[in-house]
């Protein structure tokens, strides 16, 4: 049985008259001129997660756009997967409301930082930011960190951070996580997709 | 003490959607005769679409008075079932003669609206009988059209529809099993005429492949190749500016397409009739340099090419 054969047909304007509708007697004149009057469209439609709560629904994004460089692509349409075994195609009323989301101006589009003591948020770059964030923690954990428990025993414990992890990570995401802070010492790690 | 439920102890709210979706015998073809007709109008390919529309009612007709045909027994249902292979399988299923009296039959009713070209076409095939019947559809099932009287082939390919209907609908869903291969019929291991997505119920947003030859409807899920499988860059392709219910789903990795259309923005939708209406857009993938993964009857090219 030829189950696996790969066929494929030519529909081709060039075509069109030595096809079946020519054979048959009827003029491809007509068609032909339509399509010439006709541009293609392109979209994509891409699987994610809605980031809201610990349900993870699946959502179907649609964009806009040949993904050709210079052309910006445009998010049009959002809904819920049909195909995800947990949402089967629903979403809330604030997951259905993902796009606008997605499209808001009041969303933050890089890293701003507040200092102690002043009221004025300041832009500040990404590397700043990690360079940052790693100098407190590095700060707070060489203060707090616990070598050994009352008995003497090595417990290696930074106690006065935890970390929440997104509902969206998928199982290498939580490895990893799991891996890097629990070798921190970090002992209160938990994820939102419990909640 | 705390019950621990195990998985699949909790039933799911709504019930699965069905993996296959047989065709409704008594309605089909009559509605694919009405969607011609309401395509029809004022459309560029008016005049075959309502060729099309009298190809459709007379196959309604053909399959309403279908007589006594063999069927396969109950122990190649049984094989086929263990091993995922269709059991109707169009190059293999041993056809009797019933089907010459389909064919007949509908060139009978639709002799008078064709044109002259295909009058003679039709005339010279009925001429020649049953062996002459029996070769076109060995090559048209086999998608080997070199050399064949395209006038002539898409009515018997009309036939073989009814054929196919009459064994499909006769049998009932229970006879048939997922396929080992997902992108072709379970019924027939035809390769799908187009996908569709369905509005209502719980079919809602789900996309099936529908049949080419048998019509029956399988599951797949979306942003998927029909083709290759593949998962990567799939893309839409529509006609700039139109209301979107027909677009091609593209594949990079395989470069084919194949239409997929969306009830939910035209419930009226109908797989055979908008694939013919919408040959505009094959065009256009032609020319974007995509090759269509689907054969259909009613449209047969000049030149195949197997890759």
């Amino acid at each position: 049985m030829q189950v696996t054969r790969r066929q494929f047909c030519k529909i081709c304007a060039a075509g069109l008259g030595g096809s079946s509708l020519g054979v048959m007697g009827y003029s491809p004149d007509e068609v032909l001129a339509q399509a010439h009057a006709f541009k293609l469209s392109r979209a994509t439609e891409t699987r994610s997660n809605c980031p809201y709560c610990s349900v993870s629904c699946g959502v179907l994004i649609y964009s806009l756009g040949d993904n050709a460089k210079n052309a910006k692509s445009e998010i049009i349409h959002l809904e819920g997967d049909p195909d995800n075994p947990v949402n089967r195609g629903t979403l809330c009323p604030k997951g259905a409301g993902l796009l606008d989301m997605i499209q808001s101006p009041n969303r933050l589009n890089y890293p701003e930082v507040r200092e102690p003591g002043s009221n004025e948020w300041k832009r500040i770059s990404w590397d700043q930011a990690f360079t940052r964030i790693a100098a407190h923690m590095k700060a707070d954990r060489d203060t707090n960190f616990v070598t050994e428990n009352s008995t003497g025993l090595k417990v290696n414990r930074w106690p006065t951070v935890g970390f929440l992890a997104s509902s969206s990570a998928f199982n290498e995401v939580g490895y990893i996580s799991h891996k890097i802070l629990r070798g921190l010492g970090v002992v209160t790690i938990d994820t939102q997709a419990r909640i | 003490m705390t019950t621990i439920m195990k998985p699949g102890e909790i039933e799911p709210p709504v019930p699965k959607a069905p993996w296959l979706r047989l065709p409704e015998r008594e309605t089909l073809f009559a509605r694919r005769g009405e969607r011609c007709k309401t395509l029809a109008k004022g459309h560029v390919l008016e005049e075959y679409l309502l060729f099309m529309a009298k190809v459709a009612e007379a196959q309604q007709e053909a399959l309403n008075s279908y007589g006594q045909t063999a069927l396969p027994d109950a122990a190649l249902l049984h094989l086929c079932r263990q091993h995922g292979m269709p059991p109707l399988a169009r190059q293999n299923w041993q056809r009797d003669a019933s089907w010459h009296g389909a064919l007949r039959e509908i060139i009978g009713m639709v002799r008078d609206a064709a044109k002259p070209a295909t009058k003679s076409s039709l005339d010279r095939l009925l001429a020649e009988g049953g062996p002459a019947f029996e070769a076109m559809a060995d090559r048209l099932l086999a998608g080997d059209y070199a050399g064949i009287d395209l006038a002539a082939a898409p009515l018997v390919g009309a036939a073989l529809q009814v054929y196919w209907m009459h064994l499909v609908t006769t049998l009932g869903r229970d006879a048939f099993e997922r396929s080992a291969a997902p992108n072709l019929c379970p019924v027939c291991a035809s390769p799908p005429l187009t996908s569709i997505v369905h509005h209502d119920g719980i079919e809602k947003g789900q996309r099936y492949l529908h049949c080419s030859l048998c019509a029956s409807e399988w599951h797949m899920v979306r942003i998927k190749c029909t083709t290759c499988q593949s998962t990567k860059d799939i893309a839409y392709h529509g006609i700039a500016g139109d209301a979107g219910a027909i677009k091609a789903e593209t594949c990079d990795e395989c470069q084919s397409y194949l239409k997929i259309m969306s009830m939910e923005h035209d419930p009226n939708l109908e797989p055979t009739v908008d694939d013919l209406a919408s040959l505009p857009l094959d065009i256009l993938m032609d020319k974007a340099g995509f090759m269509r993964s689907s054969a259909s009857f009613f449209l047969i090219p000049a030149e195949e090419v197997v890759a």
